[in-house]
């Protein structure tokens, strides 16, 4: 698309915005995109785009993964646009590009990391055109937004440009099929030994051979629909990864790699299994680019999980943990309840799952509760759940129906009643697991937690297998 | 009793086989049978006392219709003759007449019911549900990217009082047929309404069956109908 009157209008005044919002103390990480949007639809086509594209999409894990890229590319002295303190919609694309232009919008930086959102694929992929995609995954997501898989697939096939380079999850056979004619490379984890051959939860989106709809044979299901298979009828199998995790050290927080053929090891930043898949993607996305393996692995060894995802910090002798658990996503739910059983010792949960600024002006929708493993919670080693916020009574009907003992539960809609209701004693861990939207609020739990394990005798460190 | 669960691999969205999940709760001795989308139906030859069916993908719900298409009469027959059915969101278009695509392009339904759902792929519906169930307040939510539009002679099967029936001029949401029950309201629906539930247990002839965690599911039903009317 060429550059008219209209693109060079909204330029300006989306530029004058940035520059409006920026004297406000304000990051204008997405306004001025929004500005330039509205004046002028099809922006993004008509922006100039920087030599060479990054983009990375998928249902979870995008943030973390666009956030190491990131942070290993600027590591590595490479100078370039993202959006990692902006919106991934269409918005927060036009509004980094605005804001590393020149006056007539020629790009400032030969190299932009974008992390996308994929329903926002139809307003962003055709005109950003990206050389490099990842896709992390292809999950249920919001069914308010995001619906269901097959249509979130049906508008990445749609929309992603023939000449993208894709980097898929070989282990996820809905993401390892988008757009087969484009060139690609796979990313997967070898068999691991907690993994399993039956699926353990309550969704499972593949369930017959994506070639010929006859039954599937599982490999290994790892989670979900995350594994190998293979169809004995038409002979389909799991693609073969290029980049493959064989095996990881979490004691030593590094995993086995095979980079291109080659074997290496590398080091982790966590070592929960999303976290390796994350880790995984962006050294498949940063070799595709062209970082070579030595540069990588050095890279990779000053990475740490954001601290608005995951944050461990020991109190006298206790763990209190800080998990992400996005509300109104069954998945993400379901891996943070599985992390919280899975963490060793005796623990304490809360939940925070409403969506605060739904709370606060509708009512949240509860369907996507009963596709979420509430019955990972039921574990002998979670000694007490606190549940509160608007939807507390929601949750808790769900978690009695996840034979969770009523006794173990404590419920409130009073969120200030959150902490009082919480055992403290006579625990291991406090696990705390909140939505995106609460995460002021699940800080203020946090420290309060912190200044009544404080306030406990000192506990002796006792081993646990990890 | 037999409860047949219609195709769960693949008609399970948006949180729905939680319904089946609460039954099996409520109904511990009932036998469950889940038929895939490719084997025999129970109902072909035996008559179980309620039929679900849930939510499931567009190209799915296709795949569903072919399937039951041979059945069409035997469906007709059980309807007739009082069988429950539970069919939630687009399983209720299975058995209209035709489901029209945005291009104008009609998918032929199986034309039990004198309805017809029309696509907007790019403009999912979503809302809060308020309304009546036999005189007692029932909620839901509805996210959904099809439209129903229903025929002369259609039985509603909630009343509306707020939010949006079977489309936004309806005064009812859902469908009922003798003792069919099909609704667009996800929650899943018994758990969020233990009235409608307990209707539901009675004409399956368990009237003397506690609603499982009845205390409970009504102490979150107060609470949300509270929410409900505040903020809608």
């Amino acid at each position: 698309m060429r550059k008219n009157l209209r693109f060079y209008l909204a330029l300006l005044c989306a530029k004058g915005t940035a520059a409006g919002l920026r004297l406000l103390g304000r990051k204008a990480t997405n306004m001025p995109g929004s500005c330039a949007i509205r004046l002028c639809p099809d922006f993004l086509g008509r922006m100039p785009r920087p030599t060479r594209v990054i983009g990375v999409t998928g249902t979870n894990g995008k943030t973390s993964t666009s956030n190491m890229v990131e942070d290993m590319l600027a590591s590595c002295g490479y100078d370039f646009i993202c959006n990692g303190n902006g919106s991934n919609v269409d918005t927060g694309v036009a509004a980094a590009l605005i804001n590393h232009s020149t006056l007539l919008g020629k790009p400032k930086k030969d190299l932009a990391v974008f992390e996308l959102d994929e329903r926002s694929a139809p307003r962003i992929l055709p005109y950003l055109r990206p050389d490099i995609l990842l896709i992390t995954n292809i999950f249920r997501d919001s069914y308010k937004r995001n619906a269901h898989v097959e249509f979130i697939l049906d508008i990445l096939n749609r929309y992603i440009p023939d000449s993208t380079r894709l980097i898929l999850n070989a282990d996820d056979l809905l993401c390892a099929g988008i757009r087969p004619e484009n060139p690609r490379v796979y990313f997967g984890i070898d068999r691991q030994p907690d993994d399993g051959d039956t699926c353990r939860n309550i969704v499972q989106d593949v369930r017959v051979c994506p070639q010929c709809g006859g039954k599937l044979t599982w490999d290994f299901v790892r989670y979900h629909h995350i594994g190998r298979a293979h169809c004995p009828a038409c002979g389909f199998a799991s693609p073969s990864p290029k980049y493959r995790v064989i095996f990881t050290d979490p004691a030593r927080r590094t995993m086995r790699v095979e980079l291109a053929g080659v074997e290496r090891e590398l080091p982790l930043p966590n070592s929960s299994t999303i976290n390796v898949y994350n880790s995984l993607a962006a050294v498949a996305l940063l070799s595709e680019f062209g970082l070579p393996a030595e540069k990588l692995a050095a890279a990779m060894d000053k990475l740490a999980v954001s601290e608005t995802r995951f944050n461990e910090e020991k109190v006298n002798g206790r763990s209190l943990v800080m998990h992400l658990a996005k509300g109104q996503n069954p998945i993400a739910c379901s891996r943070a309840f599985e992390n919280a059983r899975d963490y060793p010792g005796k623990k304490s949960v809360l939940l925070f799952l409403d969506d605060f600024y739904d709370a606060t002006h509708s009512v949240e929708s509860t369907p996507w509760l009963y596709d979420t493993d509430f019955e990972f919670l039921n574990d002998e080693n979670i000694a007490s759940i606190t549940v509160a916020g608007a939807r507390h009574w929601d949750v808790f009907l769900r978690l009695l129906m996840a034979g969770v003992p009523r006794e173990k539960i404590a419920h409130s809609g009073d969120t200030g009643r959150a902490v009082e209701l919480t055992p403290t004693d006579g625990v291991d861990t406090v696990f705390i697991l909140y939505d995106v939207f609460n995460i002021r609020f699940a800080n203020g739990v946090r420290d309060q937690i912190r200044e009544r394990l404080k306030a406990l005798p000192p506990k002796e460190e006792t081993a646990h297998e990890d | 009793m037999k409860i047949e669960i219609l195709f769960p691999e693949f008609c399970n969205l948006f949180g729905d086989s939680g319904n089946v999940r609460y039954l099996r709760k409520c109904l511990p001795q009932a036998e469950f049978v889940e038929t895939p989308l490719d084997g025999v139906p129970l109902f072909a030859e035996d008559a179980p006392a309620l039929i679900c069916m849930s939510p499931m993908s567009e190209r799915i719900q296709e795949k569903v219709i072919e399937k039951l298409r041979p059945y069409r009469s035997r469906l007709r027959a059980l309807i007739d003759g009082g069988t429950a059915f539970l069919f939630t969101g687009n399983a209720v278009e299975v058995l209209g007449e035709y489901i029209e695509n945005e291009d104008g392009s009609r998918l032929e339904g199986l034309g039990l019911l004198p309805l017809s759902a029309k696509r907007d792929m790019m403009h999912r519906h979503n809302s809060l549900f308020l309304g009546s169930f036999e005189g007692t307040p029932v909620m839901g939510y509805k996210s959904q990217f099809t439209t129903t539009y229903p025929g002369e002679g259609v039985r509603g099967l909630f009343q509306v009082e707020r939010g949006v029936g079977l489309n936004k001029k309806c005064p009812f949401e859902g469908v009922r047929d003798h003792n069919f029950f099909g609704t667009y309201l996800l929650g899943p629906v018994l758990l969020l309404n233990p009235d409608f539930t307990r209707a539901l247990l009675d004409i399956l002839g368990a009237q003397n069956v506690p609603l499982a965690f009845e205390e409970d599911l009504r102490g979150a039903y107060a609470q949300r109908l509270k929410d409900f009317r505040e903020k809608m």
